[in-house]
């Protein structure tokens, strides 16, 4: 019976708060799968991926944009990596197959994590609130990726620009972590106006 | 008159004049001042009372140090006890009242405490309260108690909001004294990344407090020119206002930045942070602290540390006194008396212990070289003092100094032990410092100006090549080295009168000697028994004059002494500090699931299972008890159709070549030969045999399954999985990701489940009971398109589905659900109902498989498989855990069907008393079933199924109830499972 259909409802859909230094903005629509390379099989992977994406496998603590810049292939472990592109149906780990071969174990993740971006000249000083790492430019350069924890969530965090940070953390829990980021943006404005904007 | 004592110069503001109040009285200072300062400048002289005896006491010292000078600051919930007024900067409208008083702090009562001072000792709670017996609990702990502790909290939650942050550097340089602004600026040049941590809210340390000079310029001036430098550097941070309060683990430093202590209330975002500070060299340059000497009558207002008042006249423009007295066994000391009558000050007397030559001539003060002061006089404060002979000097104000203490604190955070050196009399930081730690200037026993700026600068330099910096400059900055010599002089005896020690905590010298005689001669010992060395000060005046008497005491020289051990906080680091911005429902987080929006619109009571909030139930109007919209939506459900929200179960995606054989090996039972398209139930034991969990692996296709974990279990099964995978069997192709939160997933479950289902599933898929059998599982669409997962499988009994989408479509799927059960009066149902339903159908939980049961106990033993290997298995043979008698689960009811079951009772046979010995089993879980119309419980009881249809107690002792219960099977409810495979 097809007279009702479903309608997306994303938790970080429209999410954007701007003040002095920091913008924060919920990223939606991404398409976000993993590929876990088989026992024995990183040769022909690493081949594949060659092929379809034209980039080597990024090591873990890297990540590399594919050369028509349409997947972000996130290094994560010795044996997965994360792709990120954009959306187009409920089915993003085929294209992924598709490209990588049946051997390769990819698995849907978009709906597993929201992410956000966070970004301008003090992101990095709100973020010092809650994220463990040393997030200096010469630690964790442009392109870098790391798992982490912020105010006991898991998050993935990279650096994709010189005053930006994209993240992801479980959805389950994107209340809190947006509770975490805004609280963190919260605490270290100067005087002056904060707006929420939603 | 207003400032009455405010003199020309100093580093204030003038500019800036704040009004404050003190005990209700209004005063002025200006911006710069500390409460003390400002107090000081008013010739505010008696600031408290002491703790024991009630003793008036004025401001002793100018740091952080000060044991005396403790107000409550703030009023309302703001209200903050013992906090020192020389570390609280002055604000506009600053409340501060002194404190522990009964009456008024000029006429307190409790003064009367001093007249009873032989009976209250040292360690006079374990000997003067002791007779009668009876009095201890009821009349004199009350007593003490009331009249014990300083200041008074306000009662009420703070207001005040805190953070805690993260910090990264090369250098940390803790302390922005001469010694550690010029390793700062050595670092920062280098090009390091570089934080400045300094407790006070202006940085330079002494070189505020004194007339020397740096690079040709004042000391101060060439302070600020250094943290000016030092700001502009990018690689630099400065941290006025925070104190490094402890030396953890790896490089970790805790520090507390009081960011808004020093404004009005509750301006500008987070009132402290505390930060942890990851360091990979750290340069501890925390200075020294002046002690003072002992001597009859040493307690009053007016008598102060010889260097404080140095700091109150030249760093505040406030004098202390009108006629200041010093009395030194050192150098320094002298140079209190030459600043002061630099600024007009009269100086009455310089007593030096030391029989030697004077070093200066100051006009009009009386020198007394190896002099004594044996007693003082003045009530609230200081008018005389007299000296041994008989010599008596008027005086307003004594400025005493002892020699210097390195603040070695910090360097024994990892156990080093500071040791002494006997050219500067003091302990300076032993040859154990924590790794990375370098410690310069006075702290490190360099006490003098050129010496200190030179061992900053020359002990950065080797750390910033250790890091594979170059040197920032090759010349320190310069200033001379001032005359410094001091004689190891701790006390006046013998004297009339007590010699205070600890001010803070009202021990004298007399009771150092009588813990000693009572035989509390460790240091340790002597501390706990005195309370020397204890409070918000933790002794830094105290301890190492104390420590001197102690020595003396037992004829050991102060090295072998030694000192208590120094542990973190260095000073008080409030609590909310410590909690931060985890208070209230911000503790941690919450994980809500994808209907959750859904359900608070239906107005569904909450609980809290792990970080999860679930639907416990979905009150209907006029429901008035919980139980009747949990009998509503068990019967409901049973009879029709009801709903419920799963997607808090553990979801695992486990695929790779050997994935089926990774599944045989982690469950019990077999699982190589399920089938694509087939889900199983699936026991889990650990490797001691005992069960760990239960779930269902479903065969999505080749090589690719979808395992689910309970709630509470999903964690820790995705951990066992991950260390199996990659430290038992390494070899297996097996890759795992948890996609719990990827997924909504609903339980459809009751007669009409399939009706209802089949309105939402798109018409290629053929979920009829031929097509879609129980335990069937698949890939589908609903409504049109959107990607699905089904899963014939019952939790309830009844015919059942478990229905995913991927989350985002969770809210629209939950509301998809609802509409199209309209028809069939679907019901939503919450934990509570589901726990009901599992209950009747005799399905077991985390309240049944809670680490110390069985397989068997739980009435699984077959499928534990003989035909293959799994974890567990070998364990799960041991002797004990097949015994004949071990528990086994089993169903109860009560006998008087009226009767409710509760969880925790114990079985006992009839007659025998209700002890260990006689305990048969326990309850695990009970209910009201709204289906048999009674209570029904589940529970273990030793040999059940050989007893059923016995009749046992359930003894309850902690609720005082006892139940006769009989022996059922577990499985109420349509125990051949008809229901799930129609």
């Amino acid at each position: 019976m097809a007279d009702i259909t479903l309608t997306a409802r994303e938790p970080f859909d429209g999410i954007r708060l701007e003040t002095q230094g920091v913008t924060l903005s919920g990223v939606t629509g991404k398409a976000l799968v993993s590929a876990a390379i088989p026992n024995g099989g990183e040769a022909r992977f690493a081949k594949s991926l060659q092929a379809a994406y034209g980039v080597s496998l990024p090591a873990p603590g890297a990540t590399t944009l594919s050369r028509d810049g349409a997947t972000l292939l996130i290094g994560l472990q010795r044996d997965q990596i994360f792709l990120m592109f954009d959306r187009t149906d409920d089915w993003p780990e085929r294209s992924v197959s598709g490209k990588l071969g049946d051997a390769t174990c990819v698995t849907d993740q978009s709906d597993g994590w929201v992410m956000a971006r966070i970004a301008g000249p003090r992101c990095r000083k709100a973020l010092e609130r809650i994220c463990r790492l040393d997030l200096h430019p010469e630690v964790f350069a442009e392109g870098a990726v790391a798992r982490t924890l912020m105010e006991h969530l898991n998050v993935i965090i990279w650096r994709d620009g010189a005053e930006s940070c994209q993240l992801l953390s479980p959805r389950s829990s994107a209340s809190s972590f947006l509770h975490a980021l805004e609280t963190s943006i919260l605490n270290i404005r100067q005087s002056g106006t904060f707006q929420l904007l939603t | 008159m207003s400032q009455q004592s405010r003199i020309s110069g100093g580093l204030i503001d003038r500019s800036q004049t704040h009004s404050f109040t003190f005990d209700g009285r209004r005063y002025e200072g200006h911006a710069g001042d500390t409460l003390a300062s400002a107090l000081v400048a008013n010739n505010v002289r008696l600031v408290g009372r002491s703790f024991k005896y009630h003793r008036p006491r004025g401001i002793f010292t100018a740091g952080s140090e000060e044991p005396n000078a403790l107000v409550e600051l703030r009023s309302g919930a703001r209200r903050e006890p013992n906090t020192r007024a020389t570390a609280a900067e002055l604000f506009e409208g600053l409340e501060a009242a002194s404190q522990n008083w009964c009456g008024s702090l000029r006429h307190d009562l409790l003064a009367v405490n001093d007249l009873f001072s032989p009976f209250l000792s040292a360690g006079f709670y374990y000997k003067t309260f002791m007779w009668p017996k009876a009095f201890w609990e009821r009349l004199y702990e009350p007593i003490i108690r009331a009249a014990a502790g300083l200041g008074r909290l306000s009662g009420l939650p703070d207001p005040d909001s805190y953070d805690h942050g993260y910090l990264h550097c090369d250098i940390l340089v803790i302390g922005a004294g001469p010694a550690g602004l010029a390793a700062a600026m050595q670092a920062g040049r280098s090009g390091a990344r570089v934080i400045v941590a300094d407790e006070d809210f202006r940085m330079g340390g002494r070189l505020n407090a004194e007339t020397r000079e740096v690079d040709g310029m004042a000391g101060a001036a060439w302070a600020d020119s250094a943290v000016a430098e030092l700001a502009a550097m990018d690689n630099v941070r400065l941290f006025p206002r925070t104190t490094v309060f402890g030396v953890y683990d790896h490089g970790i430093y805790g520090a507390l930045e009081r960011r808004t202590d020093h404004l009005r209330d509750g301006e500008d975002g987070p009132r402290q942070v505390l930060w942890q500070i990851q360091a990979k060299r750290a340069i501890l340059a925390a200075g020294a602290i002046e002690r003072p000497i002992a001597f009859p009558g040493n307690d009053r207002p007016g008598v102060m540390l010889a260097a404080s008042v140095r700091t109150y006249v030249n760093r505040y423009a406030a004098a202390p006194g009108k006629r200041i007295a010093v009395f030194t066994n050192n150098d320094d000391g002298w140079r209190t008396a030459i600043d002061l009558s630099a600024k007009g000050i009269g100086i009455a007397a310089i007593v030096d212990t030391r029989d030697t030559e004077p070093l200066t001539d100051i006009p009009g003060a009386a020198i007394v070289m190896g002099g004594r002061v044996t007693a003082t006089r003045g009530r609230h404060g200081l008018r005389s003092i007299t000296l041994a002979g008989g010599r008596t000097i008027e005086t307003d104000c004594l400025a005493i100094s002892g020699g210097w203490n390195p603040n070695v604190h910090l360097t024994c955070h990892h156990r080093g032990r500071p040791e002494w050196r006997d050219d500067i009399a003091a302990f300076v930081p032993g040859p154990e410092l924590p790794a990375g730690m370098t410690v310069t200037g006075a702290a490190n026993g360099t006490l003098t100006l050129g010496a200190a700026l030179a061992d900053g600068h020359n002990r950065t330099s080797s750390t910033l090549m250790g890091l594979g910096f170059r040197s920032g400059g090759a010349q320190p900055p310069r200033g001379d080295d001032e005359a410094a010599s001091v004689s190891a002089f701790w006390h006046v005896s013998p004297g009339k009168g007590r010699a205070w020690l600890d001010l803070q905590n009202d021990v004298t010298v007399k009771d150092l000697k009588l813990a000693h005689q009572e035989g509390f001669r460790s240091v340790e010992h002597m501390k706990r028994y005195t309370t020397l060395g204890m409070a918000t000060d933790q002794g830094k005046t105290a301890n190492v004059p104390a420590l001197a008497i102690m020595a003396e005491c037992t004829g050991r020289t102060i090295a072998e002494t030694g000192t208590t051990i120094f542990r973190p906080p260095y000073t008080p680091v409030p609590i909310a500090a410590f909690a931060g911005r985890s208070r209230g429902a911000h503790m941690r987080p919450v994980r809500l699931t994808p209907s959750h929006a859904w359900a608070e619109e239906q107005g569904a009571a909450f609980v809290e299972t792990g970080l999860w909030l679930r639907a416990q139930w979905y009150p209907r109007d006029g429901e008035t008890h919980w139980r009747q919209s949990v009998d509503r939506e068990v019967v409901q459900t049973r009879n029709s159709v009801g709903i419920c929200d799963v997607a808090t179960l553990g979801k695992i995606d486990i695929q790779g070549r050997d994935a089926a054989q990774f599944l045989n090996r982690v469950y019990a039972n077999g699982f190589a030969k399920l089938a694509v398209g087939r889900a199983r139930y699936g026991l889990m034991l650990r490797e001691d045999g005992i069960v760990m969990d239960d779930g269902t692996a479903a065969h999505l296709s080749e090589n690719h399954y979808l395992m689910t974990t309970t709630t509470a279990n999903a964690l820790a099964v995705f951990r066992h999985l991950e260390f199996c995978r990659q430290c038992l069997w390494p070899n297996l192709d097996v890759h795992l990701i948890s996609v719990t939160d990827q997924w909504a997933q609903y339980a459809v479950a009751g007669p009409n489940a399939r009706k209802l289902l089949s309105k939402l599933v798109d018409q290629d898929f053929d979920i009829s009971n031929e097509a879609f059998p129980f335990m069937a599982c698949g890939e589908i669409t609903v409504c049109g398109g959107t990607r699905a997962r089904l899963f014939r499988i019952s939790f309830s009994g009844e015919l059942a589905y478990e229905i995913a989408v991927p989350a985002r479509y969770g809210d629209a799927m939950i509301r998809a659900l609802m509409a199209a059960g309209e028809e069939f009066d679907a019901v939503p149902y919450g934990l509570e109902a589901l726990n009901v339903m599992r209950i009747e159908k005799g399905h077991v939980t985390g309240a049944e498989l809670e680490g110390r049961t069985t397989a068997r106990d739980v009435g699984m033993g077959r499928m534990v498989s003989a035909d293959k290997d799994c974890i567990g298995k070998t364990l799960s043979q041991r002797p004990v855990l097949v015994a004949e008698d071990r528990p086994v689960l089993m169903g109860f009811i009560p006998v008087d069907r009226s009767q409710t079951l509760d969880a925790g009772a114990h079985f006992l046979s009839s007659g025998v008393a209700a002890v260990t010995e006689n305990d048969e089993g326990w309850m695990s879980s009970v209910c009201h079933s709204p289906i048999l119309g009674h209570a029904i419980g589940l529970g273990f009881i030793k040999r059940g199924r050989e007893r059923v249809g016995e009749t046992v107690r359930a003894a309850d002792p902690l609720r005082g109830k006892e139940t006769l219960v009989e022996i059922v099977s577990p499985h109420f409810l349509d125990p051949e499972g008809e229901r799930l495979r129609g």
